[in-house]
């Protein structure tokens, strides 16, 4: 179809009217598209009625979009802002997801090297050390893959406030933070997972450790400043 | 072109070309000056707020992607924008209606999603977006049915087959009525200059 020919030009004209208007069917309103694409006359018709109808689409009342959505384009972009504007949650920030993946790089890297050495009895088969900003271990959280329970051990990390507790929590693709429960703030602790590891693992890559108020986040959901982040590492 | 507006316009293209070289900074100010107004189109013709926001968030990815295609000698920065908003919408109603094309047209239950500010109808939009005298006059020789269907096609996305049941009128009085209706427009906006930027 050659809309560009001079005795189609009143024709292209029309088309170029209910496409910018919005009354063009589907189909032909994806093949107006694609033609113009290349054929630079149907482009200037079209542009032409856009520039027509401008002023009427002004006119019409502004309404603002839930912040959500400037959060969401940041965040797929990988933007800056999203450091200094962020109000959402610890968990949904990019600056975050870096800090952990380094750290866990890190800290696996370290690891690594540990079990290349002969140890005494079998490696365990899911460990997770959670490291802070600093990439140092404070918590090592170990579980076979048969087990429900996992055993977090304190090798280092900050003094914990007496009135505050550390709390464990699953963090799943695309979902929010789930809690294990508490960590002791020194020596060797357990939580119970909600299923055999296969399962309650499966979508989460990460653990991470917030500082809460004593007893816990009272909402199920971190409230406190996240303190250690681990990558979930499958030995087997 | 109100002065306003034309500032707004000269701030706009500024920020889209520092959006072109990555600049952030820009791109935040460039969504607190665009969204609420790119929003209001969208929402307006897609009358699904969840479609609509996913549909904004699409398009400003795109524009930091491609800021830098905007042209400034062929249109002004807000109709560029506005158009690739209105674009997509319609491009996803007129989609779905290929898709669905068995369907009643009017059991969309998004169809029931009420405007919650929106005092004026599409008429008055029409006419209001006639700020300038010689548009407004454009406006105002259309009959009242043509610029009924003109003003619900264009601010809410309705087909043909919508608007003759929205307006209880044949399929085709409600076509001729848009094609005549626009042919007129055209010929008083471009009389009056208005038609090329």
């Amino acid at each position: 179809m050659n809309l560009s020919r001079p005795d189609r030009l009143a024709r292209l004209d029309a088309l170029a009217a209910s496409y910018v208007l919005g009354t063009l069917p589907g189909r032909a309103r994806a093949r107006l598209a694609r033609v113009a694409r290349t054929d630079t006359v149907v482009a200037q018709t079209i542009r032409g009625w856009e520039q027509r109808l401008a002023p009427f689409a002004d006119s019409a009342p502004p309404i603002t979009p839930s912040p959500q959505v400037w959060r969401r384009v940041a965040l797929r972009l990988g933007l800056d802002v999203v450091r200094r504007s962020e109000r959402g949650p610890w968990w949904t920030r990019v600056a975050f997801w870096r800090a952990a993946a380094l750290a866990s790089f890190v800290v696996a890297v370290g690891l690594g090297v540990s079990l290349m050495r002969p140890a005494q009895e079998a490696a365990p088969p899911i460990v997770v050390v959670l490291a802070g900003q600093d990439a140092r271990p404070a918590l090592i959280a170990t579980l076979a893959r048969d087990s429900r329970t996992m055993t977090v051990k304190t090798v280092g990390g900050a003094p914990v406030p007496a009135d505050k507790s550390l709390e464990l929590w699953m963090l799943p693709e695309g979902a929010a933070p789930r809690s294990l429960g508490l960590v002791p703030a020194t020596g060797v602790g357990t939580v119970t997972l909600p299923a055999l590891p296969d399962v309650a693992l499966a979508n989460v890559p990460a653990l991470a450790v917030s500082l809460e108020q004593a007893g816990g986040s009272p909402t199920g959901a971190p409230q406190g400043p996240v303190l250690y982040t681990g990558r979930v590492e499958k030995f087997y | 072109m109100a002065a306003a507006s034309q500032d707004k316009s000269a701030r706009v293209a500024a920020l889209l070309s520092r959006i072109a070289m990555g600049d952030q900074a820009a791109f935040g100010e460039f969504y607190e000056l665009t969204s609420a107004h790119l929003y209001g189109v969208a929402i307006r013709i897609l009358r699904d707020p969840p479609a609509a926001e996913e549909l904004l968030q699409e398009a400003y990815v795109n524009v930091w992607h491609h800021a830098g295609s905007y042209e400034v000698a062929k249109s002004q920065p807000m109709t560029w924008l506005t158009s690739i908003v209105r674009n997509r919408c319609l491009d996803q109603l007129r989609r779905r209606e290929v898709q669905t094309v068995t369907l009643t047209p009017d059991d969309d239950d998004a169809a029931d999603y009420d405007l919650p500010s929106d005092a004026m109808t599409p008429v008055e939009m029409l006419v209001a977006g006639a700020e300038a005298r010689s548009v407004r006059d454009c406006v105002e020789t259309l009959d009242a049915g043509p610029k009924q269907a003109i003003a619900l096609a264009f601010y809410q996305g309705l087909s043909h087959s919508e608007l003759a049941a929205h307006l209880r009128e044949p399929l085709g009085t409600v076509k001729s009525w848009v094609r005549r209706g626009l042919e007129r427009l055209k010929n008083c906006l471009d009389r009056a200059g208005m038609g090329r930027a």
